[in-house]
């Protein structure tokens, strides 16, 4: 074969893979902006996620305290373009120093997001959501016998879009997620979740504002510090606000995003040490483009 | 002490799945360095402007421009992958005067995900 005919095969080829391979946007990324999935509060993106396996520990306060081992796992999956329905639950171990050590399944949870509004150049996107906690699945003693209802909303601000004079603030990005649980029990509380993420990306540094030359590992990490909260509202215990400050790293690569967080309690109602959480993402949209990283029904413009 | 190997267990586990993965994909394509460097201030005009990506890069879907502080293309329009490095992008300027340009990329990996993005470099008078 000629060279000129190895180069229209090879041509013809790569169009054919492409044509049949449709074109797709990565996952989380907004302009320059890459949102990181989170570990203690959700990210506004409904598109495919593995979080397997995400692992906490805490020495929970209480009489007797206890040391709590949470492994849990989180699926997403873009079911027509910006709707995603995710599964998740979490196996819990719980030893306490006094009495007998107890292990079992929490609730199965259900999630729906929907991408409201994005905007690429100001690196802003809105989402809403539903999660609901199945009652009544799960290990007796770990789950709740009743189903809770928790309509949420998310919101994404990347701050790339301030003036070339406040450079080294542009890799600063904020997430929030703000959901009011409803439970189908009335002996139990409504609780207002309330929480965000305060990120500096040292990706956004190096790739767009300015290369200072971190070495590898570094300059694929993303500092943050988390705030989750849950302030209950009736039902005898309303006003009482619990939750934890989590500051941490995450650590990006090509094909997962490894996560690191300490867990340090609000106030005495939510616990008396610090914990840690440990997650692994994994982008399955990479690792099995034909498959994942584009909707299951129509296409991401 | 049954609570303190579960997680070693567990990390163990995930480390291996980890090394698992590593090896099996392709992922999307983001910048690992350019010539000139993200937000760099130069004293001579670069010939061209090279963009290293971390991801083999699928040439047919992928450029780079590059724009005057006017908002001005100014490249030469020959965009270009390096024929040894799959993963390098080229696009030559002409003789550039001081100012900031703007670099915009957008490129399409092999595993058919696209991304895009900006950086500026300046050209000192």
């Amino acid at each position: 074969m000629s060279p000129l005919n190895k180069i229209i095969l090879f041509c013809a080829s790569t169009c054919a893979l492409l044509a049949a391979a449709p074109i797709v946007s990565a996952h989380g990324i907004l302009g320059n902006r890459f949102f990181p999935p989170t570990l203690s509060t959700d990210d506004p993106f409904a598109v495919d996620e593995l979080d397997l396996p995400a692992f906490s520990y805490v020495k929970n306060a209480g009489d007797p305290a206890s040391d709590e081992v949470d492994y849990g796992f989180e699926f997403d999956k873009e079911i027509f373009p910006r709707f995603a329905l995710g599964v998740s639950d979490a196996y819990s171990t719980i030893k306490p120093n006094v009495g007998k050590f107890t292990k079992g399944f929490g609730n199965l949870a259900l999630t729906a997001k929907y991408e409201v509004y994005e905007e690429a150049k100001s690196e802003f996107i809105f989402s809403v959501g539903v999660e609901i906690d199945l009652g009544g699945v799960g290990t007796k003693g770990f789950r709740d016998p009743f189903t809770t209802y928790t309509p949420t909303v998310y919101l994404g601000k990347g701050f790339g879009d301030l003036p070339d004079k406040l450079a080294m603030i542009q890799p600063f990005a904020v997430t929030a997620e703000l959901g009011q649980s409803f439970p189908t029990s009335a002996a139990a509380p409504n609780v207002f979740g309330w929480g965000f993420a305060v990120e500096y990306s040292l990706m956004y540094l190096e790739q767009h504002v300015k290369d200072v030359g971190l070495p590898a590992p570094f300059k694929d990490m993303i500092p943050l510090v988390e705030f989750s909260m849950q302030t209950t509202e009736n039902r005898g215990v309303g006003g009482l606000t619990t939750g934890t400050v989590n500051p941490g790293v995450l650590w990006i690569t090509d094909y997962y995003e490894l996560g690191l967080e300490a867990a340090i309690p609000l106030n005495h109602e939510s616990g008396a040490h610090v914990g840690v959480t440990a997650q692994l993402w994994i982008f399955i949209d990479d690792l099995f483009p034909q498959t994942f990283g584009h909707p299951l029904f129509g296409a991401r413009e | 002490m049954k609570t303190l190997q579960s997680p070693f267990a567990f990390m163990r586990f995930t480390l291996a799945l980890i090394l698992a993965l590593a090896g099996i994909a392709s992922a999307h394509a983001f910048v690992d360095h350019a010539d000139p460097k993200v937000g760099a201030q130069i004293d001579a005009a670069p010939a061209d402007v090279k963009i290293w990506f971390t991801q083999q890069i699928e040439p047919a879907f992928s450029k780079i421009r590059v724009f005057d502080a006017e908002g001005r293309q100014i490249d030469n329009k020959d965009c270009r992958q390096d024929k040894d490095d799959k993963k390098l992008l080229i696009v030559s300027l002409p003789k550039l005067p001081a100012g900031t340009y703007k670099v915009e990329w957008r490129v399409v990996s092999i595993d058919t995900h696209h991304t895009s993005g900006d950086f500026k470099f300046t050209i000192k008078p």
